[in-house]
């Protein structure tokens, strides 16, 4: 296994561009889950998320022959990734504001509730923490694109933020700008829904997202 | 530092552990007597919980081979 991943890759798409389809399987085989996970993150359906996996490698195949070989491989084939998800992306509600004022919070009264408390402390029951998980994800759907992926990389992905900064082609310092601003949005919105009194029924619950 | 600079402007550098320690020890300072604040940093962390939870575990069985063979199919002729 090479120290450099990227001169891994690089080994690997000079492969693919002579032609070889052994190499273009093993660059499969490297990236088809992280591609998988990205297009889910924009998707949120594993159909729509396999399709885009699909049309990502093939845009791979197309146009290895463009890629500039001084960048970083993963860099370009993620943004190539979550083009190929956003273009199959139905049309979003519009998206919230993320000025940092909204989210500063309001103190006191509403982190009162035992749930909030097990939230916080990380021992919320399996129930309460899938519940909040799935409102998590709708919160980030209702995030700026450019908001939502960097929480879905950073966050999710758990990829290094220098990394998903080269991804985005944005600096460092932007970068965390608009993951704090991403985090404080969902921060907010999940303390909410973790203070708010116990749902009756599934059928409520989806009626009020 | 005061609860807005906190939240608005040290903590996500207090997070990753890029802070300057001169100012890491006026936040930690701050947190020791500001149990909101403490409450604030605690939600970040289990936001950040949550959100790990959201990566899909379920990748679809053979996606690899499911591509390949999407790929071939649309690339019988070599570009």
């Amino acid at each position: 296994m090479a120290d450099d991943p990227n001169a891994a890759d690089l080994e690997l798409v000079r492969r693919i561009k002579k032609g070889e389809d052994e190499a273009f399987r093993e660059m499969v085989d490297r990236y088809h889950s992280r591609v998988y996970s990205l297009s889910y993150g924009v998707l949120r359906n594993a159909e729509d998320a396999e399709e885009a996996t699909q049309d990502t490698f093939l845009t791979l195949y197309r146009k290895i022959g463009t890629f500039d070989e001084s960048k970083k491989f993963f860099s370009w084939f993620y943004r190539v990734a979550l083009n190929s998800a956003y273009s199959r992306a139905r049309r979003r509600k519009p998206a919230v504001n993320v000025s940092l004022e909204d989210y500063v919070p309001r103190f006191g009264g509403d982190e009162a509730s035992p749930q909030f408390q097990a939230w916080v402390d990380g021992i919320e029951d399996e129930v309460i923490a899938r519940d909040l998980a799935e409102r998590a994800e709708g919160f980030i759907a209702e995030l700026p694109d450019a908001y939502r992926d960097v929480i879905w990389m950073v966050d999710v992905e758990e990829m290094r933020p220098a990394d998903v900064a080269e991804t985005l082609e944005i600096s460092l310092p932007a970068l965390k700008s608009r993951l704090h601003r991403a985090r404080l949005f969902v921060r907010q919105r999940l303390a909410e829904a973790a203070s708010a009194p116990q749902p009756t029924g599934s059928g409520e619950r989806r009626a009020a997202s | 530092m005061n609860c807005r600079k906190l939240i608005l402007e040290y903590l996500g550098d207090y997070e990753d552990g890029s802070m300057a320690s001169a100012e890491r020890a006026a936040l930690e300072a701050h947190l020791s007597h500001c149990p909101p604040c403490v409450v604030f940093l605690n939600t970040y962390r289990a936001t950040g919980r949550t959100l790990r939870a959201l990566k899909p575990r379920d990748i679809p069985k053979n996606l690899a081979e499911a591509v390949v063979s999407f790929v071939k199919a649309r690339c019988k002729d070599k570009p």
